[in-house]
């Protein structure tokens, strides 16, 4: 059991599953008539393995991490400082100048004895984002399998109807009357668009819509697309409706937006940690940050200079006053 | 002269330029003369300016954006491209990526030659709001891409040079001092147009090109499944070029996460280029596949008559020629300069290089 918590919860094993199905889909799409794949039910399968490494994968790692943010390591040995990618020693600075010069830091400060430790931080909720995009994948997948379990099941789902011109459709608990279709055309012969104007009857409730190429008509949890259209016999327009269920679509957005916002905030918000060890014989400054360090050093060595040209400028200062 | 006259005029030059600046660069990869990059990067940048215009020519007279037809995405693309290679280029000197970058340009704008240019009104199935979001932010991350693809590849290049200068060092030292045990090595400089980045930036410009291109690609897929729900009622129906483009979402997360566990750089480079491959499928994918488009709304075709079988072949056709032109670079590449020399004596190499 554990040892299957453990694989299921690697991020080796997430990747290896995420290989397998870039292989299936490859094969996919080389064959003729390959895509039945992607509803064999070992490629669902395939993905509730992935769906379950995911969500393992981030139940596990959230919670140290939650306490590593809440409650952090603010005393710092000088071994610590010394190993960070960033680690300087400065000299004449105060703690009250370090913090003002830290802008847009969440600092925290303990003390031990004569030793001042600072902590200053920023971008601490870039460290979620891959969790919130995670949860999001998993809230798409949710929506998806909505979709397959109540859509499916929805008689109307899938179906594609046709409905002459002044006639309805009965449909769940509503009825669907097709008015009129017209067909726009460009000056040179061209179609521009296909309109149908249909009217929902639904009790005392009577609406009229028009329905597009890219324009339908949703109602009570159906959509109408335009399909096709033709005349009969005697002349009368008709118009084929496909009829789609909308379960599980708003979670399919929802989780898709809620994935870009994770993936945003893990690529583009750095968590930035700086420590900063004072005692009587010395001040060290060291930092970290779990991406881009470049621009981050450089926001490090321009704080740095102006904190030491300050610190020389007072000693400067303070020597003419002696003389 | 009318318009259409200017855009092809414009286009044709493109055309040109780009080829003469792609020879300049395979020859600058061979024959190592800065001269070569600099005129090949002076060519591209005038090839790109009078492709600015063909593709500005071609909105204003046709009334919708240059990326609809087959023809206008692939001039788009390779436009767009350039002028990421251009854009790179400001910020330091990457011209060397021009080896790369040029020839595909190039092949881009001979298929999109290849196509019909006449402009035609818009089918009612491609009237809405989210071609004008969907196709650029596409292509844009592409561009994302292929700077990765480029970073990734003059990085292996760069990785396996100082590993091979490193090897005949050693066995220089070996054999030169006569002992089997080998000094502590120095590290070797890389020669040639790799001398200009470390191998740190590269994987920096890879791993950053990613993180603008990943998120692009996400919103990408994301606008063309709403698109497709709206146009015809599902926002995932496996067709190939949906298809692709999740492969590539994937390949890309993949090197993500080979980032974030800081596995080895050389296996993300090697991702990555993989990811950019899967990327020109599916953009092959599309190009074959939205003629079959013009179907559309009619009860014997259905909505899904467009995806075609001409997208594979268009795709390995292609693939194969990105091939072809990775081997002759690879072909073409001159050995370091210790390489050549004699092997190391015999109880030497029995026992190995030891690195």
């Amino acid at each position: 059991m554990n040892f299957a918590i453990k694989v299921l919860t690697s991020t080796r094993f997430a990747v290896a599953v995420i290989g397998l199905i870039i292989l299936v889909s490859v094969v996919g799409t080389l064959y003729p008539g390959g895509d039945v794949v992607f509803g064999s039910p070992w490629f669902v399968a395939l993905i509730g393995i992935l769906a379950i490494s995911t969500a393992l994968c981030s139940l596990t790692r959230i919670a140290p991490l939650w306490r590593d943010l809440r409650r952090p390591q603010v005393e710092v040995s000088d071994r610590f400082m010394q190993a960070l990618p960033y680690y300087v020693r400065l000299s004449g600075v105060t703690l009250t100048q370090v913090r003002d010069s830290l802008k847009g830091y969440a600092i925290r400060e303990t003390m031990t004895g004569s030793t001042t430790f600072l902590l200053a931080q920023k971008g601490r909720v870039g460290r979620f984002g891959p969790y919130v995009a995670h949860f999001g994948v998993l809230i798409l997948l949710l929506g998806v399998a909505i979709g397959a379990a109540y859509g499916n099941a929805n008689p109307y789902n899938n179906k594609i109807t046709v409905i002459p011109e002044g006639s309805s459709l009965q449909v769940d608990g509503f009825a669907l009357r097709l008015d009129d279709f017209s067909v726009s055309y460009y000056n040179n012969g061209a179609v521009r668009d296909y309109t149908a104007t249909v009217t929902v009857l639904d009790g005392n409730l009577i609406q009229t819509h028009t329905v597009t190429v890219n324009g339908p008509l949703t109602y009570k949890g159906l959509t109408f697309y335009l399909y096709g259209y033709g005349v009969t016999e005697s002349g009368t327009a008709w118009v084929a409706f496909q009829i789609k269920s909308t379960s599980g679509v708003p979670f399919v957005w929802a989780g898709a937006a809620v994935t870009l916002v994770g993936i945003m905030l893990s690529l583009y918000v750095p968590h930035k940690r700086i420590w900063i060890k004072q005692s009587d014989q010395s001040t060290q400054l060291g930092a970290i940050s779990n991406k881009s360090s470049a621009r981050f050093f450089r926001e490090i060595e321009g704080v740095r200079t102006k904190l030491e040209s300050r610190a020389h400028r007072l000693d400067h200062a303070n020597k003419s006053e002696e003389i | 002269m009318d318009a259409a006259a200017l855009e092809h005029l414009g286009f044709e030059i493109a055309l040109g330029t780009y080829l003469i600046s792609s020879v300049l660069f395979v020859l600058y990869f061979s024959l190592k003369k800065r001269r070569l990059a600099e005129m090949g990067f002076t060519l591209a940048l005038f090839g790109f300016a009078f492709q600015t215009l063909a593709l500005a020519t071609r909105w204003l007279y046709a009334g919708y954006p240059p990326w609809i037809s087959t023809y206008e995405v692939m001039s788009f693309f390779a436009w767009a491209a350039v002028g990421a290679y251009v854009i790179l280029n400001f910020k330091s000197d990457y011209k060397s990526a021009g080896v790369l970058i040029m020839p595909l340009a190039f092949v881009l704008l001979g298929f999109a030659s290849m196509q019909p240019t006449n402009p035609a009104p818009l089918i009612p199935a491609l009237q809405s709001v989210w071609i004008f979001i969907h196709v650029p932010i596409i292509i844009l991350s592409y561009c994302a891409f292929i700077i990765a693809f480029v970073a990734s590849i003059l990085y292996l290049f760069k990785d396996k040079q100082l590993s091979e200068a490193r090897v005949t060092e050693g066995l220089n030292r070996q054999r030169d001092t006569g002992s089997k045990d080998t000094p502590p090595l120095g590290t070797p400089e890389s020669t040639g147009i790799l001398a200009n980045f470390s191998l740190e930036q590269l994987d920096d410009l890879a791993y950053k090109s990613v993180a603008v291109g990943f998120p692009l690609l996400t919103i990408g897929i994301i606008t063309g499944a709403i698109w497709a729900e709206s146009a015809w009622g599902s926002y995932w129906s496996w067709d190939p070029i949906e298809t692709w483009a999740l492969i590539t979402w994937f390949v890309f997360l993949i090197y993500l996460h080979a980032k974030t566990q800081n596995w080895s750089a050389s296996l993300a480079a090697y991702i990555a280029a993989f990811g950019f491959m899967s990327a020109i499928c599916t953009f092959l994918g599309v190009g074959y596949v939205l003629p079959f488009l013009q179907t559309y709304v009619s009860v014997s075709t259905g909505l899904h008559g467009y995806a075609g079988g001409g997208a594979i072949s268009g795709t390995v056709l292609f693939c194969g020629i990105l091939g072809a032109v990775l081997v002759l670079l690879f072909a073409t590449r001159k050995k370091p300069p210790n390489a050549t020399r004699a092997p190391p004596a015999r109880t030497d190499a029995e026992s190995g290089p030891t690195t």
